[in-house]
C-alpha cells in the first residue's frame, strides 16, 4: 500500500477515536445541557413550578394567545398543568397587557405574572405584582381590582375570562402540537 | 426582505467583524501593512468565509443534526475550512502566481482565521435560514475587507509619521484601531 | 534547557500575547471581566497541555510518527479540535453563566494560534514530559496577560474586579472618592483596542529600556 493511502487512513483512525471519546463525554454531559437550555427557554415558568418535575412541551397559539406551556407529568400524557401568554386591551392604545396564567388541571388558578404593558405610571401599572385575588379560573366572583383604574383592571379580568372559555377543552387535549 | 436589509446592515457596520466582534485580527495586524496586500487578503477570506460557511451550514442541517452527533460541529467545521483553504492555495498557485506569493504565508494562516471559522459558527448558533446566512456571511466579509483596506491606507501613512519607539508597530496600529473602533460603534444608533 | 527555564519562558521571555502576538482575538473580546479572561484561561490551559502532551507522545513513538508526519496537520487539528469540543461540552453542562459569556471564542480556541503553534513548533520535536511543561508555562503565560487586560478593563469600565460568580471586589468607592463615573468605554471595542495597545506599548519601553541597560553593561564592562 502507498504511504499517502496509509496517511490517510491513520488520520481517519484518529478521526474514529475521536468521535467515539466525544460521544463518551456527550452521554455524560448530554442530559446537564438539556437542564441549562430548558431552564432559560421556561425561565419563566420556573417561577411559578419546579420545572425537574414535568415534561414541558410548547403550541403556538393564535389571536389574542401567545406561546402556550403544555406541562406533563413525566413520562404520562396526563397534562397537569398549562401555562398560557395572554393579552389584552387596557387603558393605553400603544400595546396590550401581556400576562402569563399557570391553571393546574383541577382549574384552580397556580399563579399569574404581568409580563408587559404601556399602562400609566402610578395608575394602571399598580397591575404588576397586584394580587387579584383569583383561586378558580372559572370563578371570578372574589376578582380584586386594583382601584381607580377601571379599563386596566378590565384587561386583567378579561385574559382570565379568555381562558375560562377554552381551558376545558385544552385540559381534554384540544391541543395539538 | 426588510430583514434582510437589516441583517446586511448590522453584518457589515454594526456588528462588524473587526471592530465590534474581534474575529480576524491577526490578518488585520499582520496583513494591512500595503493596500494590495490587504485588498487581496480580504477577497481570499471573503471567498473561503462564503464557500465555507454553506458547506458547513448544509452539512450541520443535513448531516450532524440528523445523526444528533452536534458536537462534533467544531471537529468537522475546521476541517472543512482547512481542506478547502488548501484548496485555494493549489488554485492561485496555478492561476496567480503573482498574488500567491504577494500573500506568501497569510494564505495558509487563513486557515487559523477566527473570521471564517467563527462566521460558520455564528450562522449556526443565530439559527439562520440558508439565504439568511447567505447575506449574512457575504456583508460580514465585506465588512472584513472594508476595515481591513481602510486600515492599511491608514498604517501606509503612519509609517512616514514619527512615532514613539515604544508605540510603532502594533501598539500604534491598535490605537488608531480604537479610534476606528469608536467611529464604528456610533452607528448603532441609527436604527 | 531545565525544567525551569522551560516553564517560566512561557510567562515572561516568550510570553505568547505580549511578545508573539498570538491569540489577540478572544484577548480582546473576553477581557471584559476578570471572571472570563480566569474561564477562559482554564479552557486554554486545559487544550494546550493535554494537546502538547498528545501530540508529542504521537510525534515521539517511532512507527507511528513516521506514517503521521505528511499528515501532521490535520492530525494536529483533530487532537485539538477534539479536547476543545470536550471544554465546551463540560462548560456548557456544568459551568452554563460562563459558558454564555465567552460565547463564540470557546470553540474558537481551536483556532487559537499559540496552541498549533506550540503543537508544530515545540511538542513535535520534543520529549512528552518537556512539552507538557512548555504547554504549562505558554498557557499561564497567556493567562497573566489576558487576566492583566481585564484587570485594567473591569476595573475602570465598571469599578469591580469579578473573580468568580458573586465573589466580586467592589471597588466603586473609589470613583465615588474622586467624583466620577466608572469610564464605560473600555468594556466596549474602543476600550479593548486602546488597552492592549497601550499595554503593549509599556512592555516594549520596559523592555527596550532593559535592553539599553545591558548593553551600557556591556560596553562598560568591555
Amino acid at each position: 500500500m502507498n504511504k499517502g493511502l496509509i496517511s490517510g487512513l491513520v488520520l481517519l483512525g484518529m478521526g474514529l477515536v475521536c468521535g467515539i471519546l466525544l460521544s463518551v463525554v456527550n452521554y455524560f454531559t448530554a442530559p446537564r445541557i438539556k437542564e441549562v437550555e430548558d431552564a432559560i427557554k421556561y425561565e419563566a415558568l420556573g417561577e411559578f413550578y419546579d420545572l425537574s418535575d414535568f415534561d414541558i412541551s410548547e403550541v403556538n397559539g393564535t389571536g389574542d394567545f401567545g406561546t402556550i406551556f403544555i406541562l406533563k407529568d413525566k413520562g404520562s400524557d396526563d397534562i397537569q398543568a398549562i401555562v398560557y401568554t395572554v393579552r389584552a386591551q387596557g387603558y393605553s392604545d400603544s400595546g396590550k397587557v401581556e400576562m402569563l396564567i399557570a391553571v393546574n388541571s383541577d382549574l384552580s388558578v397556580e399563579d399569574y405574572k404581568v409580563v408587559s404593558h404601556s399602562e400609566t405610571t402610578g395608575f394602571g401599572a399598580d397591575i404588576v405584582d397586584n394580587d387579584f385575588n383569583v383561586d378558580s379560573i372559572n370563578d371570578l366572583t372574589s376578582f380584586d381590582s386594583v382601584s381607580g383604574v377601571t379599563k386596566t383592571s378590565n384587561a386583567i379580568k378579561t385574559c382570565f375570562n379568555l381562558i375560562s372559555q377554552r381551558i376545558a377543552a385544552d385540559l381534554g387535549g384540544g391541543l395539538s402540537e | 426582505m426588510d430583514n434582510l436589509i437589516m441583517l446586511a446592515f448590522s453584518a457589515f457596520i454594526i456588528e462588524n467583524i473587526i471592530l465590534s466582534q474581534f474575529l480576524g485580527i491577526c490578518p488585520f495586524l499582520g496583513v494591512s501593512t500595503k493596500r494590495s496586500n490587504a485588498l487581496g487578503m480580504g477577497l481570499a477570506v471573503l471567498f473561503v468565509m462564503l464557500i465555507s460557511s454553506s458547506v458547513t451550514w448544509l452539512l450541520y442541517k443535513y448531516v450532524l443534526e440528523a445523526f444528533n452527533i452536534g458536537y462534533m460541529r467544531t471537529i468537522v467545521f475546521i476541517l472543512v475550512i482547512a481542506s478547502l483553504v488548501q484548496m485555494v492555495e493549489t488554485f492561485l498557485k496555478k492561476v496567480s502566481p503573482a498574488l500567491y506569493k504577494a500573500l506568501g504565508i497569510y494564505l495558509p494562516l487563513i486557515t487559523t482565521n477566527c473570521g471564517v471559522l467563527g462566521v460558520a459558527i455564528l450562522n449556526i448558533s443565530k439559527e439562520h435560514n440558508f439565504v439568511e446566512m447567505l447575506v449574512y456571511t457575504t456583508f460580514i466579509g465585506l465588512g472584513f475587507l472594508f476595515v481591513i483596506y481602510i486600515f492599511s491606507m491608514l498604517r501606509e501613512k503612519l509609517n512616514l509619521a514619527p512615532i514613539p519607539k515604544a508605540f510603532k508597530g502594533a501598539p500604534i496600529a491598535l490605537i488608531v484601531a480604537a479610534i476606528l473602533a469608536i467611529i464604528f460603534s456610533r452607528f448603532g444608533g441609527i436604527i | 534547557m531545565n525544567k525551569k527555564d522551560n516553564f517560566v519562558k512561557g510567562i515572561i521571555k516568550e510570553n505568547p500575547l505580549f511578545v508573539s502576538l498570538l491569540g489577540m482575538c478572544p484577548s480582546l473580546a473576553v477581557t471584559t471581566s476578570l471572571e472570563n479572561a480566569i474561564g477562559m484561561t482554564m479552557g486554554v490551559f486545559f487544550v494546550l497541555v493535554l494537546s502538547n502532551l498528545i501530540i508529542s507522545l504521537i510525534m515521539n513513538s517511532g512507527k507511528l510518527a513516521e506514517l503521521v508526519k505528511p499528515v501532521r496537520i490535520p492530525v494536529y487539528i483533530v487532537v485539538i479540535a477534539t479536547l476543545v469540543t470536550i471544554v465546551e461540552m463540560v462548560m456548557h453542562a456544568f459551568l452554563p453563566s460562563l459558558y454564555f459569556s465567552l460565547g463564540v471564542f470557546i470553540p474558537l480556541i481551536v483556532v487559537n494560534c499559540i496552541i498549533l503553534g506550540r503543537a508544530e513548533a515545540f511538542a513535535s520535536e520534543n520529549k512528552p514530559v518537556d512539552s507538557l511543561i512548555d504547554g504549562a508555562g505558554m498557557a499561564l503565560g497567556y493567562g497573566v496577560a489576558i487576566m492583566l487586560i481585564s484587570i485594567f478593563r473591569e476595573f475602570l469600565g465598571k469599578g469591580t474586579l469579578t473573580i468568580w460568580g458573586d465573589l466580586q471586589l467592589n471597588l466603586t468607592f473609589l470613583f465615588d472618592f474622586l467624583k466620577i463615573e466608572p469610564i464605560a468605554m473600555f468594556v466596549q471595542p474602543v476600550g479593548a483596542f486602546l488597552t492592549f495597545g497601550l499595554i503593549l506599548a509599556a512592555i516594549t519601553a520596559i523592555a527596550n529600556n532593559h535592553k539599553n541597560k545591558i548593553a551600557k553593561e556591556v560596553k562598560n564592562n568591555g
